[in-house]
């Protein structure tokens, strides 16, 4: 093995050991987020009664049929067939929480070609949790049907239509904001702390003293930080999804790059701050003033709608939003990377922009 | 006895004008233990750090066991040990993983119970540092020093801030280094201790070696200039009175 390597991995086997060692470490990390995404998730409580489902169908081909019954077997959802505008009424009252109609022309075959067609689904505004995951079923289940059909472009859609604003639960909401929150303490408080009283204390200065480039300590306090997070945002998934019904609609890879692009930003901010630092003393005060408007400012618990024009601009551009935003279409909508061109220009800005400070301002005494 | 070290004209003038070292000439032979000795601020360890690649080098030269240091600082850290004034070390790690870990930074293999054995510290595998007395995180600073088998360690006021027994248990363990043909280099407050340990020393003041000899040739250059002491010189001295009552058995 290449010594670097070996040194490498020495300096990240120790900084993991100190790490799961330090209990207000674990506490802070794991702990304060899950409890954090428990309140709300009971304070939305998304998990009701079964979803009233109004189905009108007006195909006869096997295909409609096949959806029916993959709708029926759906558990959440309580399937009752009537009429379009008998279930219209009903939604309108608030007997059922969603309508299902099923076009004519569905799995129908047009000169030997399937036919393009549109199920429409209209959901109650009062419940949108419940409207907005029976919704995200609704598109499995189509998207299945669809790759049976052909390989050819999609032709078989959902198109949803009823709540303008708010279709989505606030928990599928809040939980890529809980993570990104978490995702810039540990970059932020869980290295700047922790790497300016190794500086402080003489630490790192023990390991300037050996053949071993300090730098390769910052790579493995780095590797474990990253470790940390991604675990963190596993276990969030993981209990999110168990517990209170969180819905990923996207790509897990594409979900965890985007972690990985946020703990990279925050842990420059954090190395850029620990690098600067002389002691703890300096830490706390800068470290606070740069989390706590990036918490409050970013959209993390609320949205950002509400904000004066000016204000939405400024923070437009925060890491943390970059972060949140691009978690949460990748979550809540499915989005692709290549669909959030704005969010990863931004983040690899920052990336960029973070690394040349930090280097710019550390000092390793 | 050959030369392990050639210090040349070596000086430190840091960014603020500070002129730590003054052009400091002198040479460490092989398997001797040498003192550095000077009231603070003398540049005492700003010399250390720069002989061990630590700190860069204003101008002069370093030849350790024949490298340049200024050309191969990484090279000469891989050789040799080095225990710095305020010795910290990770936290939360045990006694054998901060061994191993400094063994795996040189590339080194070691048997961490023999080496803790050496220092004596046998019992303390499964300490953290924090949980140490002053008199055994001393030890275990010297046993980190070792890891890489050392042509030479650096021990910056090893004994600074220790009980008079401990203190007596650490000069046994530099002693006992040395017995090993390992060459020491070592800045000290204490003059008994640098009696004891020292071959030769070099006396540091305002950046400049201002005397260098063995310690018995240096007092009798004194005693030959016509020093006569202030008071008259008991033949023991409290220290001793201290060991008397106290014995020499360590306390941690």
């Amino acid at each position: 093995m290449n010594q670097n390597t070996r040194s490498f991995l020495a300096l990240t086997k120790a900084s993991l050991k100190m790490y799961y060692r330090n209990k207000g470490a674990i506490i802070f990390t794991l702990l304060i987020p899950v409890a954090l995404l428990s309140i709300f998730g009971f304070l939305s409580s998304g998990r009701g009664p079964r979803i009233q489902v109004g189905l009108t169908n007006k195909a006869t081909t096997e295909m409609a049929q096949q959806f029916v019954a993959a709708l029926k077997s759906v558990e959440a959802f309580n399937i009752r067939e009537t009429t379009e505008t008998d279930a219209a009424t009903e939604l309108g009252k608030g007997d059922i929480d969603l309508q299902v109609i099923i076009p004519e022309n569905f799995g129908k075959n047009e000169d030997g070609k399937p036919m393009a067609s549109t199920i429409q689904t209209r959901f109650n505004k009062g419940k949108p949790q419940s409207g907005h995951m029976a919704n995200m079923v609704i598109v499995q289940i189509v998207t299945g049907l669809d790759k049976k059909v052909t390989n050819a472009p999609t032709v078989l859609d959902v198109k949803s239509e009823g709540v303008a604003v708010n279709n989505l639960g606030y928990f599928d909401f809040i939980l890529p904001g809980i993570l990104s929150m978490s995702i810039m303490q540990l970059g932020i408080f869980g290295v700047a702390f922790s790497f300016v009283a190794m500086k402080a204390s003489g630490a790192l200065r023990r390991i300037q003293a050996t053949p071993v480039h300090p730098v390769y300590f910052v790579f493995a306090q780095a590797t474990v930080r990253l470790l940390v997070t991604l675990s963190t945002a596993v276990i969030l998934l993981i209990f999110g999804t168990y517990f209170f019904g969180f819905h990923m609609v996207g790509s897990y890879v594409n979900f965890f790059l985007v972690c990985i692009f946020g703990i990279l930003i925050f842990l420059g901010i954090g190395f850029a701050i620990a690098g600067w630092a002389r002691d703890e003393t300096q830490v706390a005060p800068v470290a606070n003033l740069i989390q706590l408007p990036l918490l409050l400012l970013s959209g993390i618990f609320f949205s950002r709608e509400g904000f004066p024009t000016w204000l939405k601009t400024i923070t437009d551009y925060s890491p943390l939003t970059y972060v949140s935003h691009a978690l949460r279409k990748i979550a809540n909508e499915g989005a692709g990377l290549t669909e959030l061109p704005m969010d990863m220009i931004g983040m690899g800005v920052w990336v960029i922009l973070v690394y040349i400070i930090a280097v710019k301002l550390f000092r390793w005494e | 006895m050959p030369v392990i070290l050639e210090v040349n004209n070596l000086t430190k003038t840091y960014p603020n004008g500070v002129n730590a070292v003054k052009g400091i000439s002198f040479s460490v032979n092989k398997g001797e233990v040498f003192g550095i000795l000077g009231p603070n601020g003398a540049g005492k360890t700003t010399t250390l750090e720069m002989i061990e690649g630590l700190r860069p080098i204003t101008s002069g030269t370093v030849l350790l066991d024949g490298i340049k240091t200024e050309e191969q600082p990484y090279l000469i850290k891989q050789r040799v040990g080095i225990q710095l004034q305020s010795s910290a070390f990770f936290q939360n790690l045990k006694l054998t993983e901060l061994l191993e870990m400094f063994a795996d930074l040189y590339g080194a293999k070691i048997n961490s119970a023999e080496l803790l054995a050496d220092v004596g510290l046998q019992d303390k595998a499964g300490f953290l540092v924090k949980n140490l007395s002053g008199g055994q995180k001393q030890r275990f600073s010297i046993a980190t020093t070792l890891v890489n088998k050392p042509v030479m360690i650096f021990l910056d006021e090893p004994t600074t801030g220790l009980d008079p027994q401990a203190r007596r248990n650490l000069w046994e363990l530099i002693a006992q280094i040395k017995s090993r043909g390992t060459t020491v280099i070592l800045t000290t407050h204490y003059m008994e201790e640098a009696s004891f340990l020292c071959g030769r020393v070099a006396i540091m003041d305002d950046g400049k070696i201002v005397a260098l000899d063995t310690p018995d040739q240096l007092i009798k250059q004194l005693l030959a200039k016509g020093f006569v002491p202030h008071t008259e010189v008991p033949p023991a001295t409290l220290e001793d009175v201290f060991i008397d009552l106290t014995g020499k058995t360590l306390r941690d």
